[in-house]
């Protein structure tokens, strides 16, 4: 299956093990992904707080390579893809955006990489090629707010409880657990800015994790992953209690689940190392 | 014709019913009731929503001119005004309401369990079911869907859902009868049939397929060993009728035995002819018997067999003499199964040699055990279940090198992939693609086969036609070859001369329908027909030879009514399934698979069998089992009904289809469907009722427990953009805070909480209702929509974020949330509109003018309750009634011309007679008879004093059981009638009509309620429950010799109405009347016509009341049959219903008195005129009403205004005056709306409490926020403060949002004022003797369901007397108000009398108690100074003559000694 990839900068940088576990795990499904030639940056960090023309203009730019191959467009990060659906939603309203042609066809869909492996591969699909069932392993699902909002923008159908992560971690055989902050913003953009928001968000998806019984959050965007990866240390600082959760990227789990050699690999590059947990679950 | 049977369409059916007309009232579900019926407790009384409408849908139901359509949609309406066409679709019930007596019997033998609608889903019912306990008409019925897959994949159409839910309770036996209508041979086939129905179960869409062969076996097991074991007694035989013509099957296969079996149960001797030592045909010699055991075999024929077939083994049916002596015999039909069992053989080398066998003679011979020896290593040839038999029998045999090898690659081979794969799991060797050439010889003795490739096996058309390529080739080593690829008939069957055809390929011919060859009387089918086949195809040509052989030797037309019908199998019904794995095929080891013959799968156990029966998503709802058919002992249930279509002539049609409610799941951030304890306000209705699946406990659905903190989020699907619903639902409010209130009612633990926007309660007595919710009964209100709702996992409590007073975050946790969703049309109701050519808005609502409510844009169909705006039930029911006008005025030239009026034979005199009653006790099905002693009950009635006659029925209220009570007054010369049976609210009406039909007076019937109040409530003390039924009956029967006939007589009606009050309600109601042919007299005490209407120049859409006013002016002036009396007054009435006496002062002082039947006061209201905020003091300071005449006027003053302040409540929602005027939020909306239009730079400011613009005056709303008015809230307790000084207004304010206050300097502050009830209404209500409310408006008889009328009957009230409303609701009560007047009016007579009190004037001492104590007022002094109660009035009630200290008064049918009768047989027992 021939899919259109547009990985986003931060797969070649802050997100490498996710960018790594994308493709190996999309070796392994069938999925061939054909980067984007040329891609640029989608100026999602900042580009849309800047310049309204420049935030759709640099995600345009990709979708017009895209529109010209025909195949449907994946892209593992949220963030991304929320800038693609915008500039695509503005395309084919006829927008005229600086820097891209007319004639938009736009004949092709355009998913993140979780949905597309849910809806389009599905649970015969992954059993096929599951090799180390995720036994014992209970997370939870994080979706952050870009996924699924605005729906008018990425067209969700329940966008206050999506369901792909935790179908394909269910069918990985993992005890994914319930529970509704699951697209909570995690307060990602205001890392840098205004850090203490961003903790007290976390801190509050760190104790509700631990409230639906996870001992892990799994997630399917690279800033999420930073956002909650990074800052645990702060995190514990500023609530005045000591937090040390595993934060997965869904691919990285699917990997090691496939029974992908990299998997290891891929869990060293974390701030908060999962390994001992995964060791304790009998997984590595 | 009522479209819809809720609350409203029942209203205006009454209304017209009882005015004259017939009523076809079409209801889509199965009952009438609507939504109401869902209802707990009603605001703003708290009165039982259920109790309240018992009554109502009885009436409906018993009422001579209204015709019930239930379960049926109007499809379309033609012609016009005066003569419509409708066509209606009535779907089928498959219960005959006639017939079912609604006891309830079915319910306990039906196995589908349901999602309970009526119950929101919180429980389940039956698929035979009956709504609710009240539900009209008071019959059950079926909800079905398509056929499910299961049964229409099944070739012989064996009913999958049926049998597999008989097994999920546990009947084995039924589910096997079931099974046995199709399948004679339920345990062979519940192991070897290949089951096409599991390959199209729905379940394959969630997991995996439900097992239903192995369910199949399971039943067919266990039935056979409890028989064995004496639980179950042994299968009934049928009778052979000797005489019926004989039949003979040739061939004892499955098709063969099919036939017979059919045959024999249908009484026609059959004898079935077998050339082989044993029957089974295949079943016998080709299947193995680890699939088949042999003794499962032999007991499933046995059970045929022993039906009375004459079963002949070794009996060849061969050439000429075969079939000749048959029918020499003196068989009249001949059915040929005779198979294909003759293996087909390769035209290659080498196939003659040793060892090299045919796939058929192979399995026969190990089938009857011959020891056959095939070496260690065998080939087969072929790719079909056959070729994986002989493998897997070659295994078996010892074989350790077994290779099937075939032409067909891996995706294409015939045989089913599940003997694939067992056969591969036992180690067979496949080989794809590959063709024999040769079979090649060592020494005489067979070495091994000779392949080429096969390169495709079919061609383009699908048609089998191998290519190869001979370059090529492979080898098998082998020691024995069988062969496996095809079969062929024994065709020595048929003698050389015969009308039998068959094909080329020697196949029999016949015709496809109905099995028949081209010979008279011989039929044919199973392999020998259609080449190897299924058992299951087989069984199914076996069924259908047997159904021609009966027509055919019943003279009757073989083809009739087969052809195949083409049915759309039920999908997957919706929701989600949770994943349950597939119990039921287990293997044996795999070592002792291959040591011998033992059956590989393993048998269900019963637990196992149940948990994978439960499995079954039941996809066509009912099953079809047919349980109910089988225990419903009034024959009622016909699963065979089709929908019909109607045709119906009527004159005008009401459309009353109400509402459904807004799904919260559209709102998905609430956690609806996903959170256990968040519900909807219409499941929590149901939490809270008493009948509900709860008891009226408010639990939460997680856990069980009573919620404590509970929180109700407003404008779930209302008020809200971001789902298309911008109105307001009118409604939410007051049911939110009832359902607050009566939570703490059932639990005075809960805490409720009411998030809210604005609170609207602009109802009558609503806004006192809310006051009491805060102070009395601690409901919280907290302003604000929360945006979302979290759970916690651990407990499932509710998580709610919102902002506090203080402007804080808060963030609170909840036990339990409830969602206010709001009101919108439903689909169906949309789809009725578009296929009426009925105009709606964008939200779906029926779209009507503003001052010609209830109007839709085709001519002749009126609009009424929620379909034209949301609403709730008092307002629905005005709009019923109004509609009804507007109905009854297009037709009422033939009014009474087609009402049914029942005729009785003359009663008999029976006053000097000894009492004789007969008592009759009903079984009422098995709901009696299964707790009480129904015969005992009856005997023991016989022995009591004065009882002539006693007798049990199965259903006393059954058709044929009437005539017998009919019967035996006339035989027995009853004279009085006793009924032990279920509740007199619903039969009592029934009985005495049928007594009354057998020439007795009426009131000479008695009820004991054995049922409802014995039975079912003691069920677990059966003898005790029997005593107090005898104890019942004896009291019944001790009444019954007291009572005596009463009789009505007829008062005349005068057909004159009375409308006091000339505005635009009195106009309005005078109007309709004189237009309905009654002769009106207006009373209006000003100069003018007119009243309020004066005064209001716009309304929110654009309308012009003053256009409105002229004509009406005009009209009534031009009106003939209106007497106008302008600047007169009415002083007086005195009289009764339909005969009152007015005493009019008229404009010249003159005192006239004026005759009537009917009164409608339509006194109107009166702005207040405010003390407060400098009114009257500063020219500065208006009042709306006064805005608005200036706006209207064109003022230039009015355009340059920098600033407008409006202060909203003023003189409304205060201690003194605890009501809201209802309207002045939407004028000072519009008004904000004009001044914005006039002059977009003034500034606009609206200081309000709550913002009360419902329905759809909320857009309004929101387009005043649009255009930029501002809106400040304040707090009762902190008003705005008014100042003047040198000239310029200051208004100070506290904004609660702010925290401070703001001041403001206005060019013109705007009052919204209250409307107050007349000045002189306290004075005017005192000399009529009608009630007011606190507030001083006129009270109606009852809040909710008699809003127009007064408790004193014959007078109604409508407009601003009533309360305050807008004037298209002022239109609507006017003409509801005629509506409820025409029901009198209607009739020249009414009959009085009958059950009311009458006054001992002798005994009488004038104390005025029985004056004082009647609620309707009835009693008076006459001119012999003692009480005497007019018999028109009196409503019976009784409360006189407990009151009556002399007891000088009496209740008729309820006299001292009447009532001591019972309880003094009760005492003596």
């Amino acid at each position: 299956m021939e899919v259109s990839y547009y990985p986003g900068c931060s797969i070649e940088g802050v997100a490498r093990e996710y960018g790594e576990s994308v493709e190996a795990v999309a070796r392994m499904l069938g999925i061939d992904l054909k980067e984007l030639k040329d891609w640029t940056c989608c100026g999602a960090a900042s580009a849309h707080a800047t310049d309204d023309m420049l935030a759709l203009a640099l995600p345009a730019r990709n979708l017009e390579t895209a529109d010209k191959t025909g195949l449907d467009l994946v892209t593992p990060c949220a963030a991304c893809y929320s800038r693609l659906k915008h500039a695509d939603k503005a395309l084919r309203a006829g927008e005229k955006i600086e820097g891209v042609s007319d004639g938009y066809r736009g004949d092709f869909s355009i998913k993140h990489l979780v949905d597309f492996i849910w809806e389009e591969l599905g649970e015969k699909a992954i059993l096929e090629k599951l090799k180390k069932p995720l036994r014992d392993l209970k997370a939870v699902c994080y979706y952050g707010c870009l996924i699924t909002r605005p729906p008018r923008v990425t067209d969700a159908g329940n966008p206050d409880n999506p369901e792909s992560m935790d179908n394909i971690l269910q069918t990985l055989g993992a005890e994914v657990k319930n529970w509704s902050y699951k697209t909570d913003c995690c307060g990602a953009d205001h890392a840098l800015t205004m850090p203490e928001v961003a903790w007290k968000l976390v801190q509050k998806l760190f104790d509700m994790a631990g409230e639906a019984g996870a001992d892990a959050i799994v997630v399917a965007c690279p800033l999420c992953h930073s956002n909650l990866d990074t800052h645990q240390e702060e995190v514990s600082a500023q609530a005045g209690k000591r937090y040390q959760i595993p934060i997965f990227y869904f691919t990285e789990l699917m990997g090691l689940a496939f029974g992908d050699s990299g998997a290891e690999k891929w869990f060293g590059r974390h701030f908060v190392d999962p390994r001992p947990l995964l060791r304790q679950k009998g997984l590595l | 014709m009522v479209v819809g049977g809720g609350i409203c369409g029942m209203q205006s059916a009454l209304d017209l019913a009882n005015s004259g007309f017939k009523v076809y009232l079409v209801e889509e579900t199965t009952s009438i009731g609507g939504r109401m019926s869902q209802l707990d407790k009603t605001f703003p009384t708290n009165d039982c929503s259920m109790c309240m409408l018992s009554p109502k849908l009885i009436e409906v139901d018993k009422h001579l001119n209204i015709e019930i359509l239930s379960n049926s949609q109007v499809q379309s309406v033609e012609g016009e005004t005066g003569n419509f066409n409708v066509k209606v679709l009535k779907k089928p019930r498959y219960v005959d309401i006639e017939k079912c007596s609604s006891c309830g019997d079915c319910f306990d033998v039906c196995p589908v369990d349901l999602i309970n609608e009526f119950e929101q889903g919180l429980n389940t019912y039956k698929a035979i079911n009956k709504r609710y306990p009240q539900a009209i008409p008071s019959a059950v019925a079926i909800s079905k869907s398509a056929r499910p897959p299961c049964k229409l994949t099944c070739p012989a159409g064996c009913n999958g859902q049926g049998y597999v839910a008989l097994i999920s309770k546990g009947k084995y036996l039924e589910a096997l009868d079931h099974i046995k209508q199709w399948i004679p041979l339920p345990a062979v086939l519940g192991r070897i049939c290949h089951h096409p129905c599991e390959q199209e179960c729905n379940r394959n869409e969630v997991d995996q397929p439900v097992a239903i062969a192995p369910l199949k076996r399971f039943a067919a097991d266990i039935v056979r060993q409890k028989r064995k074991d004496g639980e179950i007694p042994p299968e009934e035989k049928p009778v052979i009728d000797k005489s019926k013509p004989k039949v003979a099957v040739v061939g004892a296969g499955p098709s063969g035995l099919t036939c017979a079996h059919e045959l024999v149960k249908l009484g026609y001797p059959v004898a079935v002819f077998e050339r082989d030592a044993a029957p089974g045909g295949q079943l016998w010699s080709a299947i193995p018997k680890y699939r088949l055991p042999k003794d499962v075999l032999a007991a499933d024929i046995k059970d045929i067999v022993d039906l009375g077939i004459d079963l002949k083994l070794n009996a060849p049916v061969n050439g000429q003499n075969g079939l000749e002596a048959l029918k020499k015999q003196g068989y009249k039909a001949i059915y040929l199964a005779i198979g294909a069992q003759k293996s087909r053989s390769l035209p290659i080398p080498g196939v003659d040699l040793p060892r090299v066998l045919l796939a058929l003679d192979f399995l026969r011979d190990v089938n009857q055990g011959k020891k056959v020896d095939i070496g260690n290593r065998v080939v087969v040839i072929g790719g079909g279940n056959v070729a994986m038999d002989v493998a897997r029998t070659a295994r078996r045999l010892g074989a350790e090198d077994v290779t099937a090898i075939c032409l067909e690659c891996a995706g294409e081979m015939p045989a089913h992939p599940w003997e694939i794969e067992e056969a591969v799991a036992e180690g067979v060797k496949i080989m794809n693609s590959w063709g024999p050439t040769e079979i090649v010889s060592k020494n005489g003795s067979v070495a091994g086969v000779a392949f080429q490739k096969c390169t495709s096996v079919f061609d383009g058309e699908g048609k089998f036609s191998p290519t190869f390529d001979e370059s090529v080739t492979t080898s098998v080593d082998g020691d024995t070859v069988i062969i496996a690829i095809g079969q062929a008939t024994d065709l020595s069957v048929l003698p050389e001369k015969t009308g039998v055809k068959t094909t080329r390929g020697g196949w029999l011919i016949v015709d496809p329908l109905t099995l028949a060859t081209e010979e008279e009387g011989i039929f044919a089918g199973g392999d020998g027909v259609t080449g190897p086949k299924s058992a299951v195809e087989a069984i199914k040509h076996g069924h259908e030879a047997a159904v021609s052989i009966d027509r055919y030797l019943s003279g009757l037309d073989l083809g009739e009514g087969r052809e195949p019908k083409q049915e759309e199998p039920a999908p997957l019904p919706e929701g989600k399934h949770e994943k349950k794995p597939r119990l039921g095929t287990k293997y044996i080891a795999l070592g002792k698979r291959l040591s011998g013959f033992d059956e590989i799968v393993t048998a269900l156990t019963e637990e196992e069998a149940i948990k994978e029966a439960e499995r079954c998503l039941d996809c066509g709802l009912c099953s079809e089992c047919l349980q109910c058919v089988a225990v419903c002992q009034a024959k009622a249930i016909d699963h065979d009904m089709k929908e019909e279509e109607v045709e119906l002539q009527v004159g005008s049609v009401v459309l009353a289809p109400g509402f459904e409610p807004f799904d919260a799941k559209i709102k998905s951030e609430y956690g609806y469907g996903r959170m256990a304890n968040v519900l909807t306000s219409l499941d929590f209705e149901r939490v809270l009722s008493a009948s509900g699946p709860f008891q009226g406990q408010v639990l939460r659905l997680s856990d069980g427990r009573h919620p404590v903190k509970v929180a109700w989020i407003q404008c779930v699907g209302s008020r809200d953009q971001t789902c298309g619903r911008d109105y307001c639902s009118s409604v939410c409010c007051m049911y939110a805070t009832k359902e607050a209130i009566i939570a703490r009612e059932h639990e005075s633990t809960v805490q409720p909480t009411i998030f809210y926007n604005d609170i609207r309660a602009f109802g009558k007595g609503f806004e006192r209702y809310y006051e009491s919710a805060k102070s009395k009964f601690g409901v919280r209100y907290v302003k604000g929509i929360p945006s979302g709702v979290k759970e916690l996992q651990q407990s499932q409590n509710l998580l709610i974020e919102y902002t506090g007073e203080d402007g804080r975050k808060i963030q609170e946790e909840f036990d339990m949330v409830v969602l206010s969703i709001g009101l919108q049309p439903s689909a169906s109701t949309r789809e009725l509109a578009a296929k009426l050519g009925i105009e709606r808005d964008r939200f779906g609502f029926c779209r009507t003018d503003e001052l010609a409510p209830n109007i839709t844009s085709h001519d002749g169909i009126y609009v009424a309750g929620a379909f034209d705006a949301p609403m709730d039930i008092p307002e629905s029911v005005m709009s019923a009634s109004s509609a009804a006008c507007l109905a009854a005025r297009e037709i009422a030239d033939v009014r009474g011309t087609l009402v049914t009026e029942k005729e009785y034979p003359p009663e008999k005199d029976i006053t000097k007679e000894e009492p004789r009653v007969g008592v009759f006790v009903c079984r009422c099905g098995s709901n009696i008879a299964r707790v009480v002693d129904v015969p005992g009950v009856a005997e023991y009635a016989s022995t009591l004093p004065n009882v002539v006659h006693a007798e049990e029925n199965l259903y006393t209220c059954s058709t044929d059981t009437q005539s017998k009570i009919i019967n035996a007054i006339k035989e027995k010369g009853l004279n009085r009638v006793v009924v032990a049976s279920c509740s007199p609210r619903t039969h009592e009406p029934l009985f005495q009509d049928t007594i009354r039909e057998g020439c007795l007076n009426k009131f000479l019937f008695e009820m004991a309620n054995i049922r409802d109040q014995c039975s079912w409530v003691h069920a677990s003390h059966m003898p005790e429950a029997t005593k107090k039924a005898k104890d019942l009956v004896r009291m019944a029967v001790a009444r019954a010799t007291t009572l005596e006939p009463l009789f009505e007589h007829p008062a005349e009606v005068k057909r004159r109405g009375l409308v006091i009050g000339g505005g635009l309600s009195g106009m309005t109601a005078a109007l309709e009347m004189a237009g309905q042919g009654y002769e009106v007299v207006l009373v209006e005490r000003e100069k003018e016509l007119g009243g309020n209407l004066w005064r209001i120049r716009y309304t929110a859409d654009g309308a012009d009341p003053q256009a409105l006013l002229a004509s009406l002016v005009e009209q009534v002036e031009k009106e003939p049959k209106i007497t106008l009396y302008r600047g007169a007054e009415v002083k007086n009435i005195s009289g009764y219903l339909g005969n009152y006496t007015a005493e009019i002062i008229t404009k010249s002082g003159e005192s006239i008195n004026v005759e009537h039947g009917v009164v409608i006061l339509a006194t109107g209201g009166t702005e207040y005129k405010p003390a407060e905020y400098l009114y009257g003091q500063s020219d500065k300071v208006l009042t709306q009403l006064e805005l608005e005449e200036k706006i209207a006027g064109g003022s230039d003053d009015v355009s340059k205004l920098n600033s407008v302040v409006m202060i909203q409540c003023v003189g409304s929602r205060e201690e003194e005056h605890m009501y809201c005027s209802r309207v002045c939020c939407t004028q000072a909306v519009n008004n904000a709306i004009k001044l914005k239009e006039l002059n977009p730079d003034t500034e606009v400011y609206i200081l309000y409490r709550d913002i009360r613009t419902y329905g759809m005056n909320e857009l309004l709303y929101r387009q005043a926020r649009e255009k930029g008015v501002t809106f400040i809230r304040y707090d009762v307790e902190n008003k705005p403060d008014v100042s003047e000084e040198n000239g310029k207004l200051t208004v100070t304010v506290y904004d609660p949002v702010l925290g401070a206050e703001v001041e403001l300097m206005p060019d013109m502050l705007v009052l919204s004022v209250a409307i107050r009830p007349q000045a002189d209404a306290e004075d005017f209500a005192s000399r009529l003797k009608l009630p007011l409310t606190q507030d001083g408006f006129y009270m109606e008889a009852h809040m909710k369901l008699r809003p127009l009328d007064f408790v004193n009957e014959g007078m109604y009230l409508c407009g601003l007397a009533h309360s305050p409303r807008f004037i298209s609701e002022s239109i609507v009560q006017a003409r509801g108000a005629v509506s409820r007047a025409l029901t009198i009016l209607s009739r020249p007579y009414l009959m009085v009398g009958g059950v009311v009190s009458v006054v001992d004037a002798d005994r009488c001492v004038a104390c005025l108690t029985c004056v004082r104590s009647c609620p309707f007022g009835v009693p008076r002094i006459n001119e012999d100074g003692v009480a005497y109660i007019e018999a028109a009035a009196c409503q019976g009630c009784g409360i006189c003559a407990s009151q009556c200290p002399r007891k000088a008064i009496t209740v008729q049918h309820y006299k001292d000694e009447q009532v001591t009768a019972l309880t003094a047989v009760l005492a003596g027992s």
